[in-house]
């Protein structure tokens, strides 16, 4: 039933006693899409997450998992999910091989033969006991099991936090791998860094509702460059106030510091007019913009609910 | 591979530590059992001295007698102090521990039902009191000569399946406890506490003689009847058995409904 999306969510609301942990999120992940879940720690992501498991049940709204009710569909729905959790915990002192034997002994075998070609491939030890591992050996232990299986499905919470660079590289490739053979992926993350090299689409979350939805390219476009100005004596700030797709331009003197979205040509037509000595351009993160859509967020929040303090 | 991952998951998980405390309680049980020989008289005749209600509520006005010996020291003080603390840590700890300490996570993500992870870690909990069980028991039969306790034999099991069911009894209390809160505390605590509350119950009713006090305790199902010297009492072991089939049921029925990992 490819017509329905892997997951949607509408309206989800979760307490935990008095606090609000979702306050209506809404999440729509296609068929076959890598998906970036993004939001700061606390903004509801590993709680949305555990909903679409049936590990929670929600207090209000709706999640569909490939078509399917979490609740309703138990078992046979997790069968088809990949997931690695935000830490993995591991009883005793369990080897790693044997603790991932016990997760593809509960898939009924499923993914068994992977253990060891994966193990290989991101060098782990699979004799070591998985508590007396480093936190990003117990994270490959968590990779490979989510990912052994080969699902339709891989629901990933922060799946390169605290891995060197080399190791964020093979998870990044394991996850493009999965995507093209046709899973679909939801990964989270606090930073977009982590998923802006994989992703084709985030979503933006922050207390419990998502706050913006848009493709990686559209969302680098509008996140448009950083500009730096030197002159070789000071310059009269109003012009450079007025130039229409500049925005928070920051004048020093004879340095002038703006960022840019889109054409450049309005700019460089004043610049003209005096004497440059220097210019710099660089493309923002996607990091800032992340940062920007908070502060926007919370501009807009602010005006809305005034006494929004009080809901948590 | 197994056909039940989570049950053996269990065992897997506690054979060293079965095989620490199946030691521990065959020394002891061994240890208590070999004085009998020895200071059976002086027992006797310092119990002599003591008012009759307190030698009633000890068990000690039959302790010149094998059988009486064992109820007292063995079935009476030994298996509850040893078997019940580690009974109910075990309980406390199979989902509500585990859920606590996030080992459990994976296995709740996975395609098996709660219902089946309940009733697995359920039977697992069992399959280790009863190996306990099986040992202290195995120990005072292969005593009987040695220390001289002259057992009716064919009277072991009348003993040993209500202690085990007493045991399981209270291990099945702090497991459901634990799979319907998730707070392993709550467990431990509620099943431990109820444990003393029957103990000194039985106690207190043995030494005044107040049968209706002591119809409450499962103590009292354990050893008013005498098994080993009477054989079995199936309505004892009956109402010892409830316990587990009275609170195992409800654990699930929270289990299977509320948010796990919270």
């Amino acid at each position: 039933m490819t017509h329905h999306p892997a997951i949607r969510t509408v309206g989800l609301i979760k307490d935990y006693g008095r606090h609000r942990a979702l306050n209506g999120l809404d999440l729509e992940v296609r068929r076959g899409e890598t998906f970036g879940f993004l939001g700061p720690n606390g903004a509801g992501k590993s709680t949305t997450i555990r909903v679409l498991l049936d590990l929670l049940r929600p207090d209000g709204g709706t999640a569909e998992v490939l078509g399917l009710a979490p609740r309703d569909a138990g078992p046979s729905l997790r069968a088809r999910i990949g997931y690695l959790p935000g830490e993995l915990h591991v009883a005793g002192r369990t080897p790693a091989g044997d603790a991932l034997r016990h997760f593809a002994a509960l898939r009924g075998g499923r993914g068994r033969d992977r253990i060891a070609p994966l193990a290989e491939r991101l060098s782990l030890d699979l004799r070591r006991p998985v508590r007396a591992l480093s936190k990003g050996n117990k994270q490959k232990v968590g990779v490979i099991q989510a990912f052994m299986h080969a699902p339709e499905l891989l629901i990933l919470d922060e799946p390169t936090s605290g891995l060197d660079p080399l190791l964020q590289q093979e998870v990044l490739s394991l996850i493009r791998e999965a995507a093209a053979e046709g899973a679909t992926v939801l990964m989270s993350s606090h930073v977009l860094r982590e998923v802006e090299e994989v992703a084709d689409r985030v979503a933006i979350v922050r207390d419990g509702r998502t706050i913006d939805v848009d493709e990686v390219a559209a969302l680098r476009a509008r996140a448009g460059q950083r500009v730096r100005l030197r002159f070789a004596e000071p310059v009269d700030p109003e012009p450079f106030r007025a130039v229409a797709n500049a925005e928070r331009v920051e004048i020093d003197g004879a340095t002038v510091r703006c960022v840019l979205h889109g054409e450049p040509h309005e700019l460089l037509r004043l610049a003209a007019r005096h004497h440059a000595v220097a210019w710099e351009a660089r493309d923002r993160d996607l990091e800032e913009l992340f940062l920007d859509v908070y502060r926007l967020n919370d501009r807009t929040a602010a005006r809305a609910e005034p006494g929004n303090g009080a809901a948590r | 591979m197994s056909p039940l991952p989570s049950f053996a998951r269990v065992l897997r998980d506690h054979r060293r530590g079965l095989a620490t405390w199946a030691l521990a309680v065959g020394a002891i049980t061994a240890f208590y059992l070999a004085f009998y020989p020895m200071m059976g008289q002086e027992m006797v005749d310092a119990v002599q001295g003591m008012p009759e209600g307190l030698m009633r509520g000890l068990g000690y006005d039959r302790i010149g007698t094998g059988a009486g010996y064992v109820d007292a020291l063995i079935v009476g003080l030994l298996a509850p102090l040893l078997l019940l603390v580690h009974a109910i840590a075990l309980g406390g700890r199979l989902i509500a521990g585990q859920e606590e300490d996030g080992s459990l996570e994976l296995d709740f993500a996975a395609p098996v039902s709660r219902r089946r992870l309940y009733l697995e870690r359920a039977a697992a909990a069992w399959t280790l009191v009863l190996a306990l069980v099986a040992v202290l028991a195995t120990v005072v039969v292969a005593m009987n000569g040695p220390a001289e306790l002259a057992l009716e034999l064919g009277h072991v099991p009348a003993v040993a399946l209500p202690l085990a069911l007493l045991v399981g009894g209270f291990a099945s209390v702090a497991f459901a406890i634990g799979a319907a809160t998730g707070r392993r505390g709550a467990a431990v605590g509620v099943a431990a506490g109820l444990a003393v509350f029957a103990y000194v119950v039985r106690g207190v009713a043995d030494a005044t003689g107040n049968d209706l006090l002591g119809a409450f305790s499962p103590f009292v199902w354990l050893l008013g009847p005498e098994p080993l010297q009477n054989g079995w009492d199936w309505g004892a072991t009956a109402k010892l058995a409830l316990i587990t089939v009275v609170a195992l049921p409800l654990g699930l029925l929270r289990f299977e409904r509320r948010d796990l990992g919270v």
